[in-house]
């Protein structure tokens, strides 16, 4: 109760939070709303917003109801952006336990190689990742995560660090722990504060590069995406500017929405990090 | 009967660059049911002997022997197995636990990694474990930062208990607690002692405490030994400059007469 007082507090957790509430209830209510297939056509094509109120946001090139394709589009831009953010900070902090925890030749071998992961520019990886293994949801999460999990592991590790000369990990190893229950168990839930602190940031980078791979036309091709829309849309940029304007408005919308929401977040649990 | 018998041990640490001796050709002997106490100021090795006794750390030179066999040449499983039996108290309670656990944890692990008890036991165990410290089993599901320091440092002396070990190497144990709680746990750790015949090496810079508790003291100056003997004859009479000292620097109860 206390902590979510501490996360009301601030107008830019609240305005985060609504956001983030809005798109959820559109993610979720898409298939009760608009039960077809979003990419069907429903329409007179390039209809302009509020014309026609059977459909509101007006169709695009095909005829499909755009207001459709934007509730569908929610669905995949925040599973995505979910799954490939927890993807990242499951193999970030893992990695980055492992490597500050075993410390030596692991520690060393572990970090050259997020140090080549952060070299490469992670939306090229992405790219290049879809490209080669072919476009669909679970390879763009997999894509997205694999330029994301480098950030979680250096700060995990250097968590770990500091955690591993506590008295309580010399205490675990006094009991007789093995040392992969003692980086798992002790170690790493003590050094999740801080990497959870990136998520806000990797959640709504994830976004906006499905968006972009999307707009490449590197998203699943059986699912609607913002990415998509806008792409869709880029050839009549001049004649019917809504049909990029309106997912670009929800994309920039989502991301901070997202991005403010996690920095109430921080902001709530870093008080009571420096308490106790 | 030895328990413990540490001979030349030696760990040098480079500090600045430079090499400085930490713990320099220490040799001591635990027999069963005894305590011995390190004493010396800060930075007299005392709490690096604990951690080469332990293998938390490991020594340059030297030799640890435990229960008769050489405790360092054990590894992997075979080192974990035998930790069983030499345990260790920090000296601040808080941060000996891990933040996230409860008292149940705390006293589960030691139960279930050593397969001291099945599952369905382990509750019944660890509430006799509360009681042999003096503490409410009921305190079992509490977080372990909700208890009070002087419950805390006996929660640990029940986890070094819960393997029946031999010895408990005491870091400054009593040291971070106030006056009247101090005096318990070191009855508490008496007691102890009586009924299971555990060993202490007790790390101490208070000779006050000492004095109550030891049988013999070591007294380190600067990594190496400077002199050895009885507790309270050595306390009544330090032949060595940094005994003198650290006996004239105990503070006593000096009564004003009017």
């Amino acid at each position: 109760m206390n902590r979510l007082h501490r996360f009301f507090r601030t107008p830019e957790a609240i305005a985060g939070a609504i956001i983030l509430a809005l798109l959820i209830v559109m993610a979720l209510a898409a298939p009760l709303l608009f039960p077809g297939d979003p990419q069907a056509i429903a329409g007179p094509t390039l209809l302009p917003p509020f014309q026609d109120w059977s459909l509101p946001l007006g169709t695009d090139r095909l005829g499909r109801d755009v207001l459709a394709e934007l509730f569908h589009g929610a669905r995949t831009s925040l599973a995505v952006g979910l799954a490939a953010a927890a993807a990242a900070l499951l193999i970030g902090s893992v990695i980055g336990t492992l490597a500050g925890f075993a410390g030596g030749l692991i520690d060393e071998v572990l970090m050259r190689i997020t140090d080549a992961f952060q070299t490469v520019p992670s939306f090229l990886l992405a790219l290049a990742f879809v490209s080669i293994v072919g476009p669909s949801l679970s390879v763009v999460v997999a894509a997205i995560a694999l330029g994301a999990w480098t950030g979680p592991a250096r700060v995990a590790r250097a968590e770990v660090l500091s955690i591993r000369e506590r008295d309580y990990v010399a205490g675990a190893r006094v009991i007789g722990m093995h040392p992969l229950e003692i980086a798992f168990r002790e170690v790493l839930p003590n050094a999740l504060p801080p990497v959870l602190a990136l998520s806000s940031v990797i959640v709504a980078a994830a976004i906006l590069t499905e968006a972009a791979l999307s707009f490449l036309g590197l998203g699943d091709p059986n699912r609607v995406t913002w990415g998509g829309m806008i792409a869709e849309g880029r050839a009549v940029l001049r004649t019917a500017p809504f049909l990029s304007v309106v997912p670009g408005i929800a994309l920039m919308l989502t991301v901070l929405g997202v991005y403010l929401a996690g920095e109430g977040v921080v902001e709530s649990t870093a008080v009571r990090r420096s308490l106790s | 009967m030895t328990v413990l018998a540490v001979s030349s041990l030696a760990k040098r640490y480079r500090r600045g660059g430079k090499p400085f001796a930490a713990v320099d050709d220490v040799s001591f002997e635990i027999g069963r049911a005894e305590t011995l106490a390190l004493a010396g100021p800060s930075g007299s090795g005392k709490s690096t002997i604990a951690r080469l006794v332990l293998r938390l750390i490991e020594p340059d030179a030297g030799r640890v022997d435990f229960e008769g066999a050489d405790f360092l040449a054990l590894s992997g499983a075979a080192l974990r197995a035998r930790r069983a039996r030499i345990q260790m108290v920090f000296q601040d309670p808080l941060a000996a636990f891990n933040p996230r656990v409860t008292v149940a944890r705390v006293l589960d692990d030691p139960l279930r990694i050593h397969g001291i008890a099945p599952r369905a036991e382990r509750p019944r165990r660890i509430a006799a474990l509360l009681e042999r410290v003096g503490l409410d089993a009921g305190l079992a599901a509490r977080a372990i930062h909700e208890i009070s320091g002087g419950q805390r440092q006996r929660v640990a002396i029940a986890r070094a208990i819960a393997t029946r070990p031999t010895l408990i190497v005491l870091d400054e144990a009593v040291s971070a607690l106030d006056v009247s709680v101090r005096g318990q746990i070191l009855e508490l750790l008496l007691d102890l002692q009586r009924q299971e015949r555990i060993a202490y090496l007790f790390i101490s810079h208070d000779l006050g405490v000492i004095r109550a508790v030891a049988h013999r003291v070591v007294i380190l100056d600067a990594g190496r030994i400077a002199e050895s003997g009885d507790a309270r004859a050595v306390i009544a009479n330090p032949r060595s400059a940094i005994g003198k000292a650290l006996v004239a620097a105990t503070p006593r109860l000096t009564r004003n007469r009017p």
